[in-house]
């Protein structure tokens, strides 16, 4: 086949001819992070770090989300192990569009349900409950909160493929409160240039 | 309690953390992914505070203010280890040393969480959490990169052989040993360095990197002495740039 005249694509280093098995992106995967802001709060989801493992994506998550302002506790999963429902908006809520049924496959274990109760908001954790499978979990999720305010869209994930902050590494957040200097408004510089202005009048 | 001997204490802990705080810093912008960075120098800005709190500690024993202290002296007048003061050399060389130092700082404030200089004792106690974080981050990396491909752990195995003599030199007796003992402010460096060797050992054994013969090796020391290799110098040059310009410059 014909090199290109654009370098970019010969390094992409396509396939010449035979039938061969697609290369994976030289990319890692990624992984859902959940903050809790402070003990006894729930947990949010807060965004996606990229990792070659669950426990480099604690590392990375915890510097990545919680830098700044508050954080007692922190927990990653794979983007693979978060199962989604579709998606609803207004006052239809998602549960009246969840099967009651559900697969007999599976051992009982815990499964985690995550609420989206406001549109472009993040899902935020409500609770735990112990089901065969994800199916299962979401129904069971249905029978309790069908009749609350609507829930837009749900999450559910297995508590096992699940990486949680020990109790004994709690204590990694306890001097956040004092980094302010990693907030830009601890700079105050709005005031510092508005000061600088004056002078120069 | 002899002032001599934990002034002693207190510079060399808080020179190591802050050359090293810089050191790690310049990683700032060219880590090897985009969540590391930000690790890396999240970490390194939680070094540089720490020995602020430490050169405030001195302050408040009659030394000059902190930033007078971190920004005016000569690399002669710095008690840090030569391990802290090399070149950041490519990420296996940082990450080695990061975990050869992390693991012997957390000890060392571990240790003074018993200290009977109060204010030292509270001050590791209150750096806990952040020093857990550093050696879980230490270990990860290298149980990670020290198990993974043939070029990784041929690298960190080059890495650690270098550094193992410098990082023997975080442990150089100070001639104030036995008072710090017997006072019961530092339970001493001969103690540090066996709890080191350890975890050190706990944590090597679980990758397929080799551990030098510590046995066979010269520690590099003279740090604490003041003595020092061609690199500190022009790292305090670049660090205390600013501050040498306009000591009163706020930012």
């Amino acid at each position: 086949m014909n090199k290109s005249l654009d370098p970019r694509v010969n390094r992409l280093d396509l396939p010449q001819g035979e039938l061969t098995p697609k290369v994976p992106l030289d990319q890692f995967g990624t992984f859902e992070v959940f903050v809790q802001l402070k003990e006894g709060k729930g947990y949010r989801h807060e965004g996606s770090v990229h990792a070659p493992n669950i426990d480099m994506a604690f590392l990375f998550a915890k510097e990545q989300f919680s830098r700044r302002l508050m954080c007692a506790g922190i927990f990653v999963a794979e983007t693979r192990n978060v199962f989604v429902t579709g998606f609803t908006e207004d006052k239809d809520s998602i549960y009246n569009h969840i099967s009651d049924d559900f697969p007999e496959d599976g051992e009982i274990e815990n499964y985690e349900v995550f609420h989206l109760n406001k549109r472009g908001k993040q899902h935020e954790h409500i609770g735990s409950v112990p089901s065969k499978n994800h199916q299962h979990a979401l129904a069971q999720a249905k029978g309790e909160f069908i009749d609350g305010p609507p829930v837009f869209n749900i999450w559910v994930i297995k508590t096992a493929d699940i990486l949680f902050t020990e109790e004994e590494d709690m204590i990694m957040w306890n001097t956040l409160h004092e980094k302010k200097f990693r907030d830009a408004s601890d700079y105050k510089a709005a005031d510092k240039i508005k000061a600088f202005k004056e002078r120069q009048q | 309690m002899n002032t001599l001997a934990v002034k002693e204490l207190l510079y060399k802990m808080a020179d190591d953390q802050l050359i090293l705080g810089h050191r790690n810093s310049e990683w700032t912008g060219f880590g090897p992914l985009l969540e590391e960075d930000i690790a890396f120098s999240s970490m390194a800005q939680d070094k540089v505070g720490q020995s602020q709190a430490l050169y405030q500690l001195l302050h408040e024993l009659g030394e000059a203010e902190p930033d007078t202290v971190a920004f005016t002296r000569n690399a002669d007048q710095f008690h840090n280890s030569q391990l802290v003061e090399l070149p950041n050399g490519e990420y296996d060389f940082s990450l080695i040393r990061h975990f050869l130092f992390d693991t012997a700082e957390a000890l060392r404030f571990e240790m003074l969480t018993q200290s009977s200089f109060e204010p030292l004792a509270k001050l590791a106690k209150k750096i806990q959490g952040e020093l857990r974080y550093h050696t879980m981050h230490a270990n990860i990396w290298i149980k990670q990169l020290g198990s993974a491909t043939e070029e990784s752990i041929g690298r960190l195995q080059k890495s650690l052989d270098e550094a193992m003599p410098y990082a023997l030199g975080l442990f150089e007796n100070s001639e104030f040993e036995s008072d710090l003992i017997s006072s019961g402010v530092f339970a001493g460096e001969e103690e540090l360095k066996s709890k080191w060797l350890e975890q050190v050992e706990k944590i090597i054994d679980q990758t397929q990197l080799t551990l030098p013969d510590v046995l066979t090796l010269t520690p590099k020391t003279g740090g604490r002495a003041g003595i020092h290799t061609e690199h500190l110098q022009p790292l305090l040059d670049e660090m205390s740039e600013v501050f040498r310009i306009d000591p009163t410059a706020e930012w």
